[in-house]
């Protein structure tokens, strides 16, 4: 066989199981528990069905980022990093977690682990 | 090393490193931390194939580094370092496999492979494995943008051979 068609091949499989992965991802979670976690610890659980509506502040290093809780929904109101792509990320609906790498934050849904998201 | 061959690593040093300020204008389209272009990738894959890999690390190092140091986000400088080393030594390995015309192959496989070396620090540095959820949609864009830069260096390597020919 021809070395470009392995190629060509190759390029659209890792293709496939990559848009399967994202699917799977995508897919929205029923669990309603959302833990917000920094630099590996679980600062916060949250039952996000019973929760009213609140602001959670979390600081790092000095620089503060702003959780809303509104309506049994979560998302990063503000973020003190420059690149703002946590606030970006929108409101937490998947397997997508809102993750915040200058301030080592990651808020997910519980149990979105690999393993419940991916399989 | 002779005079020349510095030169023209230096040259080479210097196209990346305008490319990447450059790049750094370009908005992010998605918010997915770690989707970009990569254009300077077009200058590696290039020197992967035309220079030994001892000189192709100096070219890809200090592009990262002095790269970092311009942009100053020193804070990405860990993700370009350990998406760069994997990316480089893959494309290394793969280069003796696949010949020149196949060259946006491996610019595919260096992007995936520097996706996974990225989203490997982005677990190390946040303790926690549910980053990896990201690493498919690194993926496809790593596989297109990857494609993109390929082509461009195929482009440009078929051009310059012509060129040294005429010269």
């Amino acid at each position: 066989m021809k070395t470009r068609t392995v190629c060509i091949i190759i390029t659209l499989l890792v293709l496939c199981t990559a848009a399967v992965w994202c699917l799977s991802v995508m897919r929205p979670k029923s669990g309603k528990t959302a833990v917000i976690s920094q630099n590996g610890k679980v600062l916060y659980r949250i039952d996000l069905s019973s929760e009213k509506d609140r602001t959670i502040e979390v600081t790092y290093e000095g620089r503060k980022n702003t959780i809303e809780l509104q309506g049994g929904r979560i998302h990063m109101k503000c973020a003190d990093c420059p690149d703002h792509i946590c606030v970006d990320t929108g409101w937490l609906e998947d397997g997508k977690p809102i993750v915040c790498l200058p301030n080592r934050l990651v808020i997910e849904y519980e149990n979105g682990d690999i393993d419940g998201t991916a399989r | 090393m002779d005079t020349k061959k510095l030169t023209c690593l230096g040259l080479l040093t210097c196209l990346a490193l305008i490319i990447f300020i450059v790049e750094l204008r370009i908005p992010d389209i998605v918010p997915i931390p770690g989707v970009k272009l990569g254009l300077a990738n077009i200058v590696t894959v290039y020197c992967v194939y035309n220079y030994r890999s001892a000189e192709t690390a100096m070219m890809l190092y200090s592009r990262i580094l002095l790269g970092a140091l311009f942009s100053g986000n020193l804070m990405a400088l860990w993700y370009s370092i350990a998406g760069g080393t994997l990316c480089f030594i893959g494309m290394e390995i793969l280069k003796n496999i696949i010949r020149e015309d196949n060259m946006w192959f491996l610019s595919i496989a260096g992007a995936v492979f520097h996706n996974i070396g990225q989203i490997a620090v982005a677990v190390l540095v946040l303790k926690s494995t549910s980053v990896i959820a990201y690493l498919p949609f690194l993926m496809i864009s790593g596989c297109i943008a990857g494609l993109f830069t390929g082509l461009c260096a195929q482009m440009v390597s078929k051009r310059l051979k012509r060129a040294r020919k005429v010269s």
